[in-house]
């Protein structure tokens, strides 16, 4: 058995007491998703804890936090919003103004309006509503201008300093532009290539490199149902698609399915959520050469 | 703003969310209650809906009827508001909610 002077004990007890206390005093940064959240941890280090509150396997679009998850919220020292009425939640809660960030104010003017839902409900009549695609970082350029947002964010609220981070921004703004040159040239043998997407998620994707993207409502992860399978058959018929893109990897029946309508499986998560031990650019990176590689075979 | 003509989603089938997140609901709070506003996105204020407040845990502490101006009144005395309330208010075709945390009834009674 080691013994150890009582002295060192004493210090390290302290060290270690100092670091716990350390860490509790870090400022604490809230995303709303994971994209957001790696474009924070790479410009911020140890600085501060980024914390995407939204647990694994739920939509952050649509999470609906606690009341205890919006007491954390509402204490953080930033809270970084997506815009583009990314994550609901964020309208049914007060934030302090103070501390809340939109990543996208900048960009306004590039949203992509979607679709309108026409319905009626009581007296009111029918009547429609129009959204916004909201996955804005898979546009890497709009990535930068919200990577940008989150860095003047942590100038202005004195959690980290321009003069410090200016260098992780340079980096991580060199890595996106590097990503965004990338998908330009794999992508460009897949221009003109009808794609059906389970899921409306890449409408930022599809303007920046051009690529003709229809899409589904199907369950992510699911396997489609007879009746899905069926409109999809119709898709496929009406526009030519070659490629179908998943944004979850569902079980092999599905895959088979839609390969058996005459389609190439690519899956490619829109990193809202973290996925395994990927991060969000090389997520990317895999997803670009998937579908490059889908119209090579 | 650019209209994605060329992104044209086909919907299978509309979400239930879609029609769902349509109706605006706010609720601010004081010392003495919590005053509930709800709307439809087109600016009409909600005339039937029940207005159901519950508690930290999801327990539900009491349902009231909303007015036809859009709002209801819930006394803070009349419900165990110490780990926060939520708020849903829900039409039958609509229903949204809103959170109000212990710090909003301590920040809104202390001002």
């Amino acid at each position: 058995m080691i013994r150890l002077p009582k002295l060192n004990v004493a210090v390290g007890l302290l060290l270690l007491s100092a670091g716990a206390s350390l860490a509790q005093d870090r400022p604490s940064i809230v995303t709303v998703n994971y994209a957001l959240q790696y474009f924070a941890e790479r410009l911020v280090g140890d600085a501060a804890e980024v914390v995407f509150p939204v647990p694994q396997g739920v939509d952050p679009s649509f999470w609906r936090p606690s009341i205890a998850d919006i007491s954390e919220i509402q204490s953080a020292d930033l809270i970084l919003l997506n815009g583009a009425g990314f994550a609901t939640w964020v309208d049914q809660v007060t934030l302090p103004r103070s501390k809340t960030v939109n990543t996208s104010a900048a960009i306004e003017e590039q949203f992509i309006v979607t679709e309108s839902i026409t319905h009626s409900h009581g007296d009111g009549g029918e009547h429609s509503h129009e959204g916004l695609a909201t996955y804005i970082w898979l546009d890497p350029t709009l990535a930068v201008a919200q990577a940008e947002a989150i860095a003047a964010a942590l100038d202005a609220r004195q959690i980290a300093p321009l003069d410090v981070i200016g260098s992780e921004l340079e980096t991580l703004r060199a890595d996106l532009i590097a990503l965004d040159d990338e998908a330009k040239t794999a992508l460009a043998a897949v221009q003109g290539v009808a794609i059906i997407a389970t899921h409306p998620r890449y409408q930022y994707f599809a303007r920046r490199y051009d690529l003709s993207m229809s899409s589904l409502e199907w369950e992510a992860g699911a396997i489609p149902t007879e009746v899905q399978l069926a409109n999809l058959e119709v898709l496929v018929r009406d526009t030519g698609a070659q490629i179908m893109v998943w944004e979850a990897e569902p079980p092999i029946e599905a895959f088979e399915a839609t390969a058996a309508l005459g389609l190439r499986n690519v899956v490619f998560p829109p990193f809202a959520n973290a996925v395994g031990d990927k991060n969000p650019l090389q997520t990317f990176s895999d997803a670009v050469s998937a579908l490059s590689n889908a119209m090579a075979n | 703003m650019i209209r994605a003509a060329a992104l044209a989603c086909v919907l299978a089938a509309v979400p239930l969310w879609a029609a769902a997140h349509q109706m605006i609901v706010f609720a601010s709070v004081d010392c003495e209650a919590v005053t509930v506003e709800a709307k439809f996105s087109n600016g009409n204020a909600v005339q039937q809906a029940d207005v159901r407040v519950l508690d930290g845990a999801n327990v539900l502490l009491t349902t009231v009827p909303i007015e036809t101006d859009g709002t209801a009144t819930v006394l803070l005395d009349s419900v165990d508001h110490s780990t926060g309330l939520v708020i849903e208010v829900d039409t039958g075709t609509h229903d949204n909610y809103w959170i109000v945390t212990p710090e909003d009834i301590a920040k809104n009674c202390q001002s």
